[in-house]
């Protein structure tokens, strides 16, 4: 069977890694993007199951790509995880997100909150 | 002073011997009208009649000589002496008298009575006690005159009674002499009274306005802007400073009320601005409030009144923009740090852990072990950079509690998979329980809480050598619930009790470098106790352990509150 998507939103490359390598051993299939702009592209595209978005971007920021998810009716069923280093910002987004990290995000813990999200709606 | 009153008035020294002197000119005025007029009236008589005779001639002489001798008097008594005058009058008069009828009636008979006038006339006209003198002299005219007549005898009983007149006259000279010197002295001690109270007033004028002086170099020398606000709420005192911090000039602000001078100033905080000034005791705490270009904190005193319903208001302004602009780049510079500090070792921590789980591949046992301890490190590291942002948040008062509901049994599974494996390194018994009592569901920040609980608990490890560290939850009362680490360490001092919660303190830092930490955990753990309103408590036994217990408002979950 053909495994899910999941879009991984993430500046740094090193912590992208980790990020793809998390939802890739939970069972999605992952593309990652390192810019707020490519990004925004992409989801216009093809919806994914899964997204992992850190909102501290250069250019097009974390807050808008979110606002674009929610509004776009084709990405309605995308369950979205945000990635924070800081709690104010976080605060803001219950109800955004299905999902609020709080960095630093281990490879075990997103691994498993995204074997959660495999098992929905299959 | 009229010209009669020149004419009288003699300057002297002794103001009783000034009296007399006046009232002797007065004496001797009256005389010298009454010897011209006698003058004019003789020299009318000689005119109407032809001839004059010896008696109108004797007349004129004598009215002549009258005048003569008041002028002279006048004028010893002007310049010379008083009493040489007064007493030249007398015996003047007392020698006269001797003339004025028959030797036998002067000596003996009705003209006797006349001698009283210059016995009394001393005692006015001179030191009382010389009437004695002028009767003894009057007597021995009498008896002159007696004796320049065959067969008169003096009165003898005349001559006492002249005594008598002159005791009289002396006692009443000396009363009103008496009385005089009373006065007097009253109005020196009245006089020197007045001075006294004048100099005292004096005093305390000068007093006051040096330290009017004072306070008035004080508000114009001061940065702090000072508005005294009368009773009607306009300004009337401003000093040179609120002209800069308010940025209008002087005829703009006396006069204002606060709100003309808030113009610059948003309505909810003018709202504040104004609710200060109602407070009516105590001085409320200052308020910041932006102001134009700049943050000023503001202070409001009452005017304390001697009368009721007068009053007034003191505002202090303070200039705070350099504070509030620090405070505000502290935020930033937290909030930027927080980023960057947490990504490399976000990166770090998360692909050890890929290592670790063998995505990459099977790792041999000494590879597993040296990755295990690479994880180790860097959640010791995290846990470091986490509490240093804490206390950088603490410090800008930036720290904020959410409130969500949480479920504390999962609160206490989060604590078991971070704590387990140091506590079974260090071959403690790890032990976490929940009462039966304590609500599925509360409302709090399970973050944070969980937060204090990893702290708690990991202290309580690094400090314990054998025995057990064990986390339980239960309520308290029906307000109440708690969160305690019971250790069987080595126990807290008292006196360490004191200052265990302040920032980087450790009981002793020997101990702080054999278990790590840079002493922060408890310090930031009090403080999230204060910001969710609850309350920490220590007991220890030295040797036997320590219990830390959390006291917290127990807060049940409403429609309205978030999941978490």
């Amino acid at each position: 069977m053909q495994r899910p998507l999941a879009i991984i939103v993430e500046d740094d490359p090193d912590l992208s890694t980790v990020f793809a390598e998390a939802v890739q051993a939970a069972g999605f299939d992952s593309e990652s993007f390192y810019t707020g702009d490519s990004a925004l592209k992409r989801l216009q595209g093809p919806a994914p199951r899964l997204l992992v978005l850190d909102l501290h971007l250069p250019g097009v920021t974390g807050d808008h790509i979110l606002e674009f998810v929610n509004e776009q009716p084709h990405l309605a069923g995308v369950q979205v995880i945000v990635a924070s280093a800081d709690d104010r910002s976080a605060q803001a987004l219950y109800g955004k997100a299905s999902l609020v990290l709080l960095k630093p995000i281990s490879f075990i813990q997103l691994r498993d909150l995204a074997l959660r999200f495999i098992g929905q709606d299959q | 002073m009229t010209i009669l009153q020149q004419l009288i008035t003699v300057p002297s020294v002794d103001p009783d011997d000034a009296r007399r002197r006046r009232l002797l000119n007065i004496v001797l005025v009256t005389f010298a009208t009454l010897a011209v007029v006698g003058l004019a009236v003789s020299l009318l008589r000689t005119r109407a009649l032809t001839i004059a005779s010896s008696d109108e001639l004797f007349a004129f002489y004598g009215y002549l000589a009258f005048l003569v001798i008041a002028a002279g008097l006048y004028v010893v008594n002007r310049n010379w002496s008083g009493t040489a005058a007064s007493l030249s009058l007398v015996m003047l008069l007392s020698i006269l008298l001797a003339f004025v009828d028959d030797p036998a009636q002067i000596a003996d008979g009705r003209s006797l009575v006349v001698f009283a006038i210059p016995v009394v006339l001393a005692s006015v006209l001179l030191p009382a006690y010389l009437s004695f003198f002028v009767a003894a002299l009057c007597s021995g005219v009498i008896t002159l005159v007696a004796l320049s007549v065959p067969g008169v005898i003096p009165n003898t009983f005349a001559m006492v009674v002249y005594f008598a007149i002159a005791v009289v006259s002396w006692l009443s000279g000396r009363g009103l002499e008496q009385a005089l010197r009373d006065v007097r002295s009253l109005n020196n001690e009245l006089e020197k009274r007045v001075q006294d109270r004048t100099r005292d007033l004096r005093e305390a004028l000068t007093r006051e306005q040096t330290e009017a002086r004072k306070n008035q170099a004080i508000l114009q020398s001061i940065a702090d802007g000072v508005i005294v606000f009368d009773e009607l709420g306009r300004a009337n005192v401003a000093n040179p400073a609120v002209n800069g911090l308010l940025e209008r000039p002087p005829s703009r602000i006396l006069g204002a009320t606060i709100d003309e001078l808030m113009e610059s100033v948003t309505p909810e905080n003018q709202a504040e601005v104004k609710s200060l000034f109602n407070v009516s005791t105590n001085q409320p705490a200052p308020l910041n409030v932006e102001w134009g270009d700049r943050t000023l904190s503001l202070s409001v005193a009452p005017l304390v009144a001697d009368q009721p319903g007068v009053g007034g208001s003191v505002v202090v302004f303070r200039d705070v923009s350099r504070e509030a602009e620090i405070s505000r780049m502290k935020s930033i510079i937290v909030a930027m740090v927080s980023h960057e500090l947490r990504t490399p070792l976000n990166a770090v921590q998360g692909l050890a852990e890929i290592l670790q789980q063998g995505v990459y591949g099977q790792l041999a046992e000494k590879q597993q072990q040296t990755i295990d301890r690479i994880i180790l490190n860097t959640k010791r590291l995290m846990s470091l950079v986490r509490d240093l942002l804490d206390q950088a948040q603490i410090e800008a008062g930036t720290l904020k509690i959410e409130s969500v509901i949480f479920s504390p049994s999962e609160l206490l599974d989060s604590v078991r998979e971070v704590v387990t494996g140091m506590a079974r390194q260090k071959n403690l018994q790890f032990q976490l329980s929940i009462s039966d009592n304590l609500p599925a569901a509360l409302v709090g920040d399970p973050q944070r809480l969980g937060q204090i609980l990893i702290n708690l608990s990991t202290n309580a490890i690094k400090f314990t050598e054998t025995g057990s560290v064990k986390v339980s939850l239960d309520l308290q009362d029906s307000a109440h619930w708690t969160m305690a680490v019971a250790d069987t360490g080595p126990g807290i001092p008292i006196s360490a009790e004191a200052y265990i919660f302040d920032a980087f303190r450790q009981i002793d830092s020997s101990a702080g470098r054999r278990h790590g930490g840079i002493g922060l955990g408890l310090s930031i753990v009090k403080r999230l106790v204060n910001v969710m309103e609850g309350d920490i408590k220590l007991s220890s036994r030295i040797g036997r352990g320590s219990t830390f217990t959390v006291i917290l408002p127990l807060i049940h979950p409403s429609p309205h509150t978030i999941n978490s």
